[in-house]
């Protein structure tokens, strides 16, 4: 529905987007996500027709936006990220002005204006003066617009800006019903907003294609910063463990972070997840483990990144190790320093070494659920067999 | 062209929708009337020919043609830019020319109203006893509509270039008085008579273009051809703008 190709738009000097391609698919609802000035609006421009660009093409619908302009405008539905609308007109009248231009008929308005608006969730405000309406409100009639000549293409720059909390709890609504409907590319800078309703994101990251793709594809496109973070006692040898950890297959490198009680903490940059392998060395070795987890960064972290521009390897700090994602309504991405984290108290009481190390085994399928989980379960030192080989 | 007509209608109530349009018609009228009196008695009640001495006979006629038209076009473009409005009209499947027309059509209205007051003028005599001669005072009107739609036409194309509303304004003035008094460029430059840029002034003279035909009541297609040809000319240059802007 919507092809780009190499597209380049440059302003004096200043090049706003370079070589930008992708394809929409009809029915794709897709979000152009980037930090302000990455382009996203010189692309949405470029689409409706109101720029030329510099180099490259772009179709819609199959047209050409440059050699068949109006075609491409009978198409789609534009709301510019100003929501520009007449201040001394009524609503319903902005709305006959925008039926008119697409040249709907007098029966085709009347049909359309009430059920646009209705749709947009302001038909009770059809008799106001767009001048007295609020911000959110101004947003539903912007929409309500680009919806009236049944466009095949939607094209929504930042439809939630400038909106409250609620009303983009509603906008999002919105916006995944005309998912339903449309092709959509809306854009925003801010990544829950565009990961609650589009299915695929295209990052933008100054005028280039930083990743596209679903959740996932970007997290493994954008890449780098994912660990494995390994917590085990591995008795005094250090140095041998961190030998024996380097010598697992995919394992370039094991970082050793110091000592955390009577755990050690390993971190092993990988980008598949090792922990199979890195547990059943533990097994083999009869480390006791406290953790083994794998950290991928979150499209937070990688967002953050990109709108930061900071070097691949380098991550804004997760606040703490993998949490399931469905857990986390909005992860927000703490800054915690390496110092702070060492200096928080571990979070079980350890008992003396001498006495044979105590674990918290609470696998009900091991030998801890026929014991009093009020008490811990002692194990006689380093010989007992490790929890954690699932 | 359809397109044009919306526009049209469009620009017409967002004009009379805002207090600028009304304050200009009572500034307007206000100024003629009182001109009307002055001269209806410096004539020594001679209707006609202060009817004609409001419609191009006299300079504040040509004041008034040279300060209204950029008052009335100033926002058209500049405004809109400024406010985003001019990107939904841009992305509308409209041609460029047809937003130029549409809203040239609606300032060359609202400046036909304002000229048109001359009628109620003619028509105050009529009840009063002495019907004037309507031929010239409809020609008239209808002549100074065009002279505006020609100034109209410049305004526009000013106010695409700014995304100041004054700033138009005082550019369209300036450039509506140079136009003006282009004639007066032959005496400055002393050209000898029978030189093609002389030639070339005189043809170029829009006060003598108009009071040779509209003034005197007869219609000249040569005339009418004459401003027409020059509003479409600074419609085309308003369109090229807008296009240009894309580019900026």
């Amino acid at each position: 529905m919507i092809t780009v190709r190499d597209l380049t738009r440059r302003f004096g000097p200043h090049t706003a987007i370079e070589g930008l391609s992708f394809h929409l698919e009809p029915g794709e609802v897709v979000g152009f996500l980037g930090p302000n000035g990455a382009g996203k609006s010189t692309t949405m421009r470029i689409l409706s027709g109101y720029l030329p660009a510099s180099s490259g093409s772009a179709e819609v619908a199959g047209f050409d936006v440059l050699r068949q302009s109006l075609e491409v405008r009978k198409r789609i539905g534009y709301l510019p990220e100003s929501v520009p609308l007449y201040a001394e007109h009524r609503v319903e009248e902005m709305l006959d002005f925008q039926g008119r231009l697409h040249g709907l008929s007098r029966s085709e308005r009347r049909a359309r204006i009430p059920f646009v608006l209705e749709r947009a969730g302001i038909l009770d405000r059809s008799r106001a003066i767009i001048g007295g309406l609020s911000r959110g409100q101004r947003q539903r009639v912007g929409i309500a617009v680009a919806l009236l000549p049944e466009p095949k293409v939607l094209i929504l720059d930042e439809p939630t800006s400038g909106l409250d909390p609620l009303q983009r709890l509603e906008m999002r609504k919105l916006l995944v019903e005309l998912g339903r409907e449309h092709t959509v590319l809306l854009s925003s800078h801010i990544l829950p907003e565009i990961e609650a309703v589009c299915p695929r994101v295209i990052i933008l990251s100054k005028g280039r294609i930083a990743a596209d793709g679903t959740k996932d594809d970007l997290v493994r496109q954008l890449g780098g910063g994912a660990k494995l973070r390994l917590e085990a006692f591995v008795g005094g040898d250090v140095a041998a463990a961190v030998r024996l950890l380097k010598a697992l297959p995919g394992v370039r490198d094991v970082l050793d972070r110091g000592r955390l009680g009577v755990h050690h903490v390993f971190e092993i940059p990988c980008s598949d997840d090792l922990r199979e392998d890195v547990g059943a060395l533990a097994n083999a070795k009869r480390w006791a483990i406290r953790e083994l987890s794998w950290q991928r960064p979150t499209l937070e972290q990688l967002f953050a990144r990109i709108a930061l521009d900071l070097p691949t390897e380098q991550l804004v700090e997760p606040s703490a190790t993998e949490v399931p994602a469905a857990q986390v309504e909005a992860p927000i991405a703490l800054e915690v320093s390496p110092t702070l984290k060492s200096a928080a108290p571990s979070p079980a009481p350890q008992a003396a070494p001498a006495q044979g190390k105590i674990v918290y085994n609470l696998n009900p399928f091991d030998m801890g659920a026929s014991r009093d989980l009020s008490k811990p379960k002692p194990i006689d030192g380093p010989g007992a067999p490790p929890e954690g080989h699932a | 062209m359809s397109g044009a007509w919306t526009i049209y209608r469009r620009e017409l109530a967002g004009l009379f929708l805002s207090p600028l349009a009304w304050v200009l018609l009572a500034i307007a009228l206000a100024f003629n009337g009182f001109f009307f009196v002055l001269s209806v008695k410096g004539f020594g009640g001679d209707v006609l020919a202060s009817m004609s001495f409001l419609l191009g006979g006299s300079y504040t006629f040509w004041l008034l043609v040279v300060l209204l038209p950029p008052l009335v076009t100033m926002r058209m473009f500049s405004e809109e830019a400024r406010t985003g409005v001019l990107e939904f009209l841009l992305t509308a499947p409209v041609h460029d020319f047809a937003v130029v027309l549409g809203k040239l059509l609606a300032a060359t209205t609202l400046m036909a109203v304002l000229w048109s007051s001359a009628l109620v003028y003619g028509a105050a005599a009529a009840a009063l006893g002495t019907a004037p001669d309507w031929t010239p005072l409809l020609s008239g009107v209808f002549g100074a509509t065009l002279v505006s739609a020609l100034f109209c036409a410049i305004g526009l194309s000013i106010s695409a270039v700014t995304n100041t509303p004054l700033l138009a304004a005082f550019f369209a003035t300036i450039a509506n008085a140079a136009i003006l008094s282009l004639p007066f460029l032959d005496a400055l430059l002393a050209l000898p008579p029978g030189s093609p840029l002389r030639v070339m002034l005189g043809h170029a003279n829009v006060i003598t273009q108009f009071q040779a035909s509209f003034v005197v009541g007869a219609l000249d297609t040569k005339h009418v051809l004459f401003f027409l040809v020059w509003t479409g000319f600074f419609s085309f240059l308003a369109t090229r703008v807008l296009e240009a802007r894309r580019w900026w």
